[in-house]
């Protein structure tokens, strides 16, 4: 029962009600890091840490929580959980913390943490909710990873750094600036949108 | 109590909030010393690096920034002294306008300013993958030995750049980047103004 329950919201997450290209949530996020893979997982990571943490926390303290402040609160968590994350990056990750940067600061005004704490974690059990937003920040990073692939091969001729065009490779400036990523959510869009509009038809045939 | 009474709000958040900034302090109280540390190794692996000077990891270099640099500090500014194979060369910190923030770099040269010993980025915000390319290594290896005729080194951005480092070491000239005029501008001048400061003493 418990199981049927997980996967189901593991399936929501992943496809049926991915962040991304079905709820269009934390879309200045992917503008900003996919030019390069490494800085895509270390920022999805980061905010697959920080939803599902703060959905926890935020869950656990729900009976609490007047009705007043909810918004309040769930915003310090967010950010206690962001900050955090912050400064263990800087003492142990120093290299990575330069490149991200701003980034990292950036996770708080993700909408996905808001948007799961207030869809999911208000209404659900803390491990639940700690279900949900992990598996929401890997609906993220599913979709983020693969626009950064196509992006990096495109802008740099790289993958992860390493070399994968032939040298004569002329680089697209256009794939490493923010509006590129515009056209591949979109694209993934579509062809998410238009595969879910042909399973739905399959299932209501088979039916009749 | 009840839970919507203002003073059970008030309470509430007060309580919450004592609660996590007290553990955010304790974290970062905790790990002062180490992010404090990784500030001090950037900072002499720059150094080091303009320089030329090699080392293998962080204590290594902490043990010969400490043994073949010498830190000075005048007006507030740092500069650095060193020995490399017989010859003595002067590194100032230099800062400047990049095209979304500051820029500011390490750069050491000989202390007449002529001759260029070589140079690493601090800190920039430049675009990722356009300008943010002037701290890999293709584009600061051209100011390694390049030569500075009148105390400046031409950088050559915008349409005449070919986006390929420029391989001449005595032509006091460099190559742009391609896709990052404005930042390979503010880079040159950058460069000019901290050869000025070299040649002028270090200080100032």
């Amino acid at each position: 029962m418990k199981n049927s329950k997980m996967l189901t919201v593991l399936k929501d997450n992943l496809w049926t009600n991915n962040p991304i290209f079905i709820q269009i949530l934390g879309i200045c996020s992917t503008l900003a890091v996919t030019n390069n893979v490494r800085n895509t997982l270390i920022m999805s990571a980061g905010v697959t840490f920080a939803t599902a943490l703060s959905s926890m926390t935020l869950s656990a303290m729900k009976d609490l929580l007047p009705r007043k402040v909810r918004m309040i609160i769930q915003v310090v968590v967010m950010s206690f959980y962001v900050i955090l994350l912050d400064i263990l990056l800087r003492a142990y990750l120093p290299d990575v913390s330069k490149q991200l940067g701003p980034y990292v600061g950036l996770i708080i005004t993700n909408c996905i943490l808001m948007g799961r704490a207030e869809a999911y974690a208000a209404a659900n059990k803390p491990l639940m909710s700690f279900w949900d937003g992990l598996t929401s920040g890997l609906g993220y990073m599913a979709v983020l990873v693969v626009i950064s692939v196509i992006r990096e091969i495109l802008g740099f001729g790289t993958l992860l750094g390493f070399r994968v065009m032939p040298e004569g490779f002329v680089t697209w400036t256009i794939m490493i600036m923010a509006p590129s990523a515009f056209f591949f959510v979109a694209m993934v869009m579509w062809w998410a949108k238009t595969e879910q509009a042909k399973r739905e038809t399959a299932k209501k045939e088979a039916k009749k | 109590m009840k839970k919507d009474s203002t003073l059970y709000v008030v309470l509430f958040t007060f309580i919450v909030c004592a609660i996590f900034v007290v553990v955010l302090a304790v974290a970062n109280e905790g790990t002062k010393g180490l992010v404090a540390a990784n500030k001090q190794f950037a900072t002499q692996s720059a150094v080091l690096g303009a320089f030329g000077i090699p080392f293998a990891d962080a204590a290594d270099a902490s043990a010969k920034y400490a043994s073949e640099v010498t830190e000075e500090k005048s007006a507030g500014y740092r500069s650095w002294k060193a020995t490399v194979a017989g010859t003595g060369y002067t590194a100032v910190e230099q800062s400047g306008a990049g095209l979304w923030g500051t820029i500011t770099i390490i750069l050491a040269a000989t202390p007449d300013g002529q001759t260029v010993r070589g140079v690493r980025v601090l800190a920039q915000l430049e675009t990722p993958g356009l300008g943010g390319r002037i701290e890999e290594p293709w584009f600061l290896g051209q100011y390694e030995g390049e030569k500075a005729p009148d105390g400046k080194v031409i950088m050559k951005a915008g349409a005449e750049a070919s986006g390929k480092a420029d391989a001449d070491k005595a032509n006091g000239r460099v190559e742009g980047i391609s896709g990052a005029t404005r930042t390979s501008q503010a880079f040159g001048s950058i460069i000019d103004a901290g050869l000025e400061r070299i040649k002028a003493g270090g200080g100032k």
